[in-house]
């Protein structure tokens, strides 16, 4: 072949290796954030990218768009490896018409998004998009469609991990949804359906992007993002993080890492972490950490419904998600956001094949008219629908507090817990000492002849006779009571012995889960 | 104040409207306040409003869920830092520490020991 052919190729690549030119790369740069294929070359191994459709171009002729020419479409696509596995990600290029999606673009993301179920790998999509390319109309819309319909077809087969490390507004924002994890960058970053100008002309509410659709708001208030991370580089280092926690695809197991944490290790603080007053708080984050591998947990959604702790964590070297309730923050209740947030954690874990543990100490459902108004029975019925229709190992460790529903909707043996557990300091009961003895000793208490001596002394009773985990011990709901110190290795050993775990549900097209 | 006859799906009303705060008759100075009750239309149930409208630029701290004040540990005027424990409210079987969402001065506290509070009411404005 000529020299000249193969010249004329590099030439080519170079072109479009510099995206929108230096002068839009120094603004992206200037902004805080980096390029699209500066953003690939840190998520893959070093060396392992390999880009797809470099070449691809649009072929619309809107608007004078004829002449335009558009390096990369404006994202970059491809497949490479993280720590070794193989994944595939696109990253739009905002350096390239602001990375505005038309035809030719969406296609390029649907031919890895393809790819990556095909071979039953993760995908990773990273979002910094001006929105819709105008000029390219229903063909652009039709590509976001395409990009949708593929999101769902995939999920629960293959992760789908979205990042959001610029703009991503109106429909562009259906597609992070539609995926299993949102990153956000902070600052950087924001997502919405209607941006704060059409806000302002249609309910002439004053907003700014940031509080309107910041990382920080998706991360506390909406609930829509799992993680907020400072900067790219940040960013990217938790993506490959949490790729390491999760298998490729729904036929295998999430990746098992050699431990040099003691499988037996006893842990004498546990017997005396929980306060002497079971009405005393303490932080659940404390109770994880001394249990799993090394201490080491990721938290998905740490800033939403802080009352229940979603998070993924080794134990003896394998995957486990793990939730549990925070009685620091609204005293570890069970409330709306709690229940979208957990079932959601459930049902991920669920699709692929990562054992369940569940920490509870929960008082019950947190009472009040805008729950009540807001749902708390459709959403709360989630908890219960996904714990349930989970087939993976589920084990329970009840360690204070597990009152009538919602010790249910914590993965009760009725819910098909495999092996629950309680410490000796459990409380497992239909309610709270106090209700209980008010209405069972009604009459007790009225006809005596000092009522609150009567009343604190029924209290009493009833608290050592049933607020114990004997009582459902006695009846087989919980397997065992177990020393708080030996938690680790009793855990150790249950997911051990639940590797082998097969349940067979009857055939259904899919299940209807209260949304 | 003015009469009017006025028939409405063919029954006849006596209806007598006093005319408040116009131009042409100046109102008595403490009526105002008391009129304008009597004149409005007896509307749906209104909803509970929030006991403390918190004061524009304070950084209002409100009761995360309903329950009773156990005990409160600041005072009007004192500074307190971003976390610092400012109430305890006993709710869902808990005694709950309520934080300083950020640090700044107690401008004031609209709570007692002992009191019952509803998810939402303001108990302490920072400044």
């Amino acid at each position: 072949m000529a020299n000249n052919k193969i010249e004329d190729l590099r030439k080519r690549r170079e072109t479009i290796n510099m995206g929108g030119g230096v002068k839009r790369i120094e603004k992206q740069h200037a902004n805080g954030k980096l390029t699209a294929r500066e953003r690939m070359n840190l998520l893959f191994d070093e060396g392992t990218f390999v880009e797809l459709d470099a070449f691809v171009k649009h072929r619309c002729t809107n608007f004078g768009m004829e002449k335009q020419d558009n390096p990369g479409e404006g994202v970059v696509t491809g497949y490479g490896m993280v720590d070794g596995r193989l994944v595939y990600a696109f990253a739009q290029d905002f350096t390239v018409v602001g990375g505005s999606l038309g035809e030719m673009h969406a296609a390029k993301i649907c031919k890895v998004q393809e790819n990556a179920l095909k071979v039953g790998a993760p995908i990773v999509g990273m979002n910094d998009s001006g929105g819709a390319r105008i000029q390219e109309a229903v063909d652009a819309l039709s590509g976001y469609g395409r990009i949708f319909y593929n999101n769902t077809i995939a999920s629960g087969v293959i992760p789908q991990i979205s990042v959001i490390m610029g703009p991503c507004a109106g429909g562009a924002v259906y597609s992070p949804a539609l995926t299993d994890f949102i990153y956000m960058v902070d600052k950087t970053s924001q997502m919405f359906i209607t941006g704060p100008q059409v806000i302002k002309t249609v309910t002439g509410e004053e907003v700014t992007a940031e509080a309107l659709g910041g990382a920080m708001t998706h991360n506390s208030v909406s609930g829509c993002a799992q993680f907020i991370d400072a900067n790219d580089e940040e960013c990217i280092a938790q993506i490959r993080r949490l790729l390491s926690f999760l298998p490729s695809n729904n036929m295998e197991t999430a990746p098992a890492f050699e431990t040099e944490d003691d499988v037996n290790r006893l842990i004498p603080e546990l017997d005396d972490i929980l306060p002497d007053n079971p009405n005393k708080p303490y932080d659940m984050l404390d109770v994880i950490g001394k249990i799993v591998d090394d201490g080491d947990f990721y938290e998905v959604q740490p800033h939403f419904a802080k009352n229940i702790i979603t998070c993924f964590a080794r134990i003896n070297g394998e995957s486990v998600g793990i939730i549990a309730n925070q009685p620091k923050f609204l005293a570890g209740c069970l409330d709306i956001s709690a229940s979208d947030k957990s079932a959601r954690f459930i049902r991920t874990c669920d699709a692929y094949n990562i054992p369940l543990l569940n920490i509870v100490d929960v008082p019950g459902f947190l009472p009040g008219t805008n729950q009540e108004y807001g749902g708390i029975i459709r959403h709360g019925a989630k908890m219960l629908y996904a714990y349930s229709e989970a087939t993976v190992p589920k084990v329970t460790l009840i360690v204070r507090k597990a009152y009538g529903g919602s010790y249910l909707a914590m993965c009760s043996k009725e819910l098909g817990a495999d092996i629950v557990m309680a410490w000796p300091s459990a409380e497992i009961a239909v309610m709270g000492p106090q209700g209980a003895a008010n209405i069972i000793f009604r009459n007790d208490i009225k006809n005596a002849q000092n009522p609150a001596e009567e009343r604190a002394k029924k209290i009493a009773e009833y608290t050592a006779e049933f607020a114990t985990p004997y009582k459902a011990a006695e009846r087989g709901y919980v397997d065992d009571v177990i020393e708080p110190n030996a938690s680790r290795p009793r855990l150790v050993d249950a997911f051990n012995m639940l590797a082998s775990k097969r349940e067979v549900r009857p055939a259904k097209k899919h299940g209807n889960i209260p949304l | 104040m003015k009469k009017f006859n006025i028939t409405v799906n063919g029954n006849a009303y006596e209806v007598e409207v006093e005319e408040i705060g116009g131009a042409s008759a100046p109102a008595p100075v403490a009526r105002p306040a008391v009129a304008p009750r009597a004149a409005a239309p007896k509307a749906a149930p209104k909803k509970a409003a929030p006991k403390v409208a918190a004061p524009a630029g304070g950084n209002s701290v409100t009761a995360p869920m309903p329950g009773t004040i156990l005990d409160i540990k600041v005072n009007e005027g004192d500074t307190v830092e971003s976390g610092q424990v400012l109430l305890i409210l006993e709710a869902m079987k808990m005694e709950n520490e309520i934080m300083a969402p950020a640090g700044g001065k107690v401008v004031s506290i609209h709570t007692s020991k002992g009191a019952s509070v509803s998810a939402g009411d303001v108990l302490i404005v920072l400044g």
